[in-house]
Formats: C-alpha cells, structure tokens, sequence
C-alpha cells in the first residue's frame, strides 16, 4: 500500500457487516476497500453458531452452492438442565422451512467465502490491518490511519463489531454499560460426522439448533446454546456482563460448569477439544444507535446494535448483512446527490427503524429483560424439574400431576405471582 | 470429558502475541476498587490478585472481547486492540 491511497468508500472491519457491505458497495460501482485487523479474515469473529439463510438468498446469487454450509437446521430443541436429569422439546419442521431456513456454519471459514464473494465484485479484502484513527475534515470523515499508512475516502463504514471504540470516540455512543451487553464462551469439540448424525439423531446436512436454560450456568444468570457442525459440536453460554457484581462466579468458570453437566457431558463423550473462545454479545439489552451516521460515514452492524433476542431466535449476521445492504442504498443516493452530509445520510437511520431489523427490535424489545428473571433461572426451573421428575418416578403409586405441580410449587412461588409471570413472558414474546 | 482448567483451554487457542502490551490498567486506580470485578469478568482468567491483593494484569490470552473495558467501574483500563495481525486468531469462531 502507497503511503496515501484515495477510494470511495472505506470499510473499518470484515466482519459479517463489512464484507457484506464491501459486496453491496463493489456491486454498485464503487470503489471499495474492507480493512480487517485479523490477520487473516475470519480470526477474531466469534458467534454461536447460527445463521438465518434469507439475507443470502434474497442477496447472494448461487450461495447455496458455494457457501461454508457446516449443517442445515432441521431440529430446534429447548432443553431445561435440572440440577441432575434434563427436560427437552424438540421441534421438528414437518414441512419446508422456506425463508425461515437456516444453517450452522463457523465464521472463521464463512467470512473467508464472503471476503471471496466481494473480491469477485471488485471489493479490495486487506487482513492484518488495523484502522487506529477515523480522520475528520471540516467534521466530515474522509479517511483513516491505519497502522503507519493513511487512506482517504468519499465515505467510511464502521463494521468494527460489538466492541465499539470507534464509534465512541466519534461520540456517535457513550461508554457501553455492563448492563447493556452480554460476554460468550463457546468451546468447539471434534465428534466426527457420523458420530454426531447418531448422537443426535439427524441425517447427513442435517443440523440441531438447541438453547439451554437451568443448572449450573443459573447462577450466572445465563442461557446456553448447543449447535451441531459437519464434524464438530459448539457448546456454550452467554450472559449479561452486568451479572458480574451479582454473582460470586468467574466467567472463566462459565464453560466448565456447563460440560459439567450430565446433559452435556454425553453430548460432547467421546469428543475432543479443539477451540475455547470468548467475544462480547449485543444481546438486544441495548439498541439501534441514536444517529448510527455522521457527516460521511456510516456504522453497520453490531457496532450498530442491530442484534434482535427473541426469546427464541438471535439474529446476528442476517441483521448485520441487512443493515449493511441499506447503508450501501443510502451512499448510492447520497452519491448522487452529491451530498454526504449527515442531514442526507441521517436517512439510513429511518431505512433501519422501518426495516425488519427495527420492527423486530420494538416487538421484542422486552424480551431481553424477562428472559433475565432471576426466577426464570431458578424458582421455575426447580419446579418443572420437580414436577416431572414427580411425573415419572413411579413407584406403586403414580401421583397425579396436580399434586406434582403443587408439591413443587409448594413454599416457592404462589399461584398469583405464577399468573403474573406467566402474563408478563406471553406479552414479551 | 475432564476438568480444563482455563490455561489448559487457552493452550488449545493460537495467539501472535506483539511485545507491546494491548491492554493498560492504571493500578492505582484499583486501590480503592473494593469489588474489582475485572477479576472476575475476564473468559481468561488474565486479571488475578497477588496475597496482598494487588492487581496484576497479563495481555498474552486475550480474546480481545472488550469485557474488562466494560466492567470496570474506574475507568482504569486503557483498551486498543492489537496491531494488526497480532493477538487471538480463531480457527472455529
């Protein structure tokens, strides 16, 4: 690289959102460039293991056939880890899923096809650069330092992920609170391909999306999720930071204290470890930024806060690929016409609102805080565990389920305040 | 499948450890931190207390997730991330 190179657009990160948004911007005409600080693409991206298909086929011509698919999801499990045995639902798609699809996969190996997909487009991928400084002229953004190297541009896309230094020192953000985020730990295990296909009771392509509630990762106040890959199983948990001051627990135990249950523990036998990992997670406990613009640039994705919890889905990559895709709209019509003030780009954050990224935001926005219930974690988790461990231990006589659910919910929780509860989860899904 | 301890975990994670220090904290400002939670908040472990309970700080194992920044209610820790091509390099992320 010359020590000044100008292009049209500079993507700081390539992530899910700045590769995508490198491909939409190359597709478009514009010359563009991703910086990636990894040293090569893919090294520092970490997520749980899912991705909804609909962004790519909608986007992505001919993907299916290309992309680092590890297995398709056809088996949605909810699991609630009692403090010894275990309760799971399983859902089983009797029908094509259709624009609902979705896929296991690694980011480290997909992110290597989308930087090879917007290479095709004629979007410059660069590893092993880090941008240090977003540089401002007369309060517009017209290029970056990047170790010892300046590059200028017509306009800068933030893809710099959850970790949002850039956008901070931009006062686009303050500084994040450790309510508002989440931290994750995953850790990969080889299976091999036939062994997982029995374990879990799947065909070959065919994947199991899982999410855990229960014991031990409770005290933590954290869910767990369980995906299967081509050869390797993920397994792991997150949980808000902020349940730090909480709780006597270090999150470097979080991992170890799930494989130790006896539910995971015959999930992963057999197995070796290959991967520990951690990243932070925009868990939907924040939300779209205020003004996700400035004068000649933009923020995508995490950085962005388009993250959605459902409740029972997390949107990541297909969100970060969407919110991409709107900004490289606003720079074609900014582009146009000739203005790249934020007054022109402050557009993009209504394409966001009203898109489907927005609209899942304010339908779920409660989502986040009820799944955080302390007595979603313990008190009903006690209770179901009892109550169908009361179920089914049958000696000469069977007791009822009435009289199961009133011996667990005995001294727990009142008939009232489980209305109430219950009232509250349906109106938050 | 055995205990891991966390530095049997991060012996299975590929860093390109730079000689410059990532990550700074102001010790000075943990003096007077009673609950010190980057101790606990850090998925490696990389923030420990000596007998006296003095904080000490190692960068080499960082996943670069942030969280420490995060955390820290005083504000003492100086956070950039590596240059570029050094620090985690993930295989199965």
């Amino acid at each position: 690289m010359s020590a000044e190179e100008k292009f049209d657009v500079i993507v700081v990160g390539g992530g899910p959102a700045g590769l995508s948004a490198g491909y939409f911007l190359a597709k478009k005409g514009f010359e563009v460039v991703v910086l990636e600080r990894g040293e090569d693409i893919g090294t520092k991206n970490m997520f749980g293991g899912r991705i909804y298909s609909h962004v790519f086929d909608k986007y992505y011509p001919g993907w299916r056939d290309e992309a680092p698919v590890e297995r398709w999801v056809r088996r949605e499990r909810f699991t609630i880890l009692c403090k010894e045995g275990s309760i799971s639902l399983q859902y089983i798609p009797g029908q094509d899923v259709g624009e609902y699809d979705s896929f296991t996969a690694f980011l480290s190996k997909f992110l290597k096809w989308m930087a090879v997909v917007a290479e095709s487009e004629g979007a410059l991928v660069l590893p092993g650069v880090k941008v240090d400084k977003i540089l401002l002229e007369d309060g517009y953004a017209s290029g970056v330092l990047a170790g010892g190297d300046r590059l200028t541009a017509d306009y800068i896309v933030v893809a710099e992920g959850i970790n949002t230094l850039l956008v901070e020192e931009l006062g686009l953000k303050g500084r994040p609170r450790p309510e508002s985020l989440g931290v994750g730990v995953k850790e990969v295990f080889k299976l091999g391909r036939d062994a997982i296909s029995r374990r879990f009771g799947i065909g070959d392509g065919e994947g199991v999306a899982e999410f855990l509630i229960g014991y031990p990762i409770n005290k933590y106040g954290a869910g767990g999720f369980v995906y299967t890959m081509d050869e390797y199983v993920s397994i792991g948990a997150v949980m808000k930071i902020g349940n730090v001051y909480k709780s006597e627990n270090n999150v470097m135990d979080l991992a170890e204290d799930l494989r130790s249950h006896p539910y995971i523990k015959s999930l992963v036998e057999g197995g070796t470890i290959v991967e520990y990992s951690a990243h932070m997670v925009g868990e939907g406990w924040g939300s779209i930024l205020e003004r996700p613009y400035g004068d000649g640039l933009l923020v995508v994705g995490d950085a962005a806060g388009t993250l959605v919890n459902t409740g029972f889905t997390v949107r990541g990559v297909d969100y970060a690929v969407e919110s991409s895709r709107l900004a490289a709209d606003v720079i074609e019509e900014s582009h146009g016409a000739g203005d790249r003030s934020s007054a022109f780009l402050s557009r993009y954050k209504n394409y966001l609102d009203s898109s489907v990224i927005g609209r899942s935001l304010r339908r779920f926005r409660k989502v986040p805080e009820v799944l955080s219930l302390d007595r979603l974690h313990t008190t009903y988790i006690d209770l179901i565990c009892d109550v169908l461990s009361g179920v089914y231990t049958v000696g000469e006589e069977t007791p009822s389920l009435k009289e199961s659910i009133d011996r667990g919910r005995r001294g727990r929780v009142s008939i009232f305040r489980m209305i109430l509860d219950l009232f509250t989860l349906w109106r938050s899904l | 499948m055995e205990y891991l301890s966390v530095e049997k975990r991060l012996s299975l994670v590929r860093f390109n450890i730079h000689s410059e220090p990532h990550i700074k904290v102001d010790t000075s400002k943990c003096i007077d931190c009673d609950y010190k939670p980057c101790v606990k908040a850090c998925p490696a472990g990389l923030f420990t207390l000596d007998d006296e309970g003095r904080l000490h700080f190692n960068y080499e194992g960082c996943f670069e997730c942030g969280t420490c920044r995060v955390v820290c209610p005083e504000e003492a820790i100086e956070w950039r991330y590596p240059p570029g091509g050094f620090g985690v390099s993930l295989r199965f992320g």
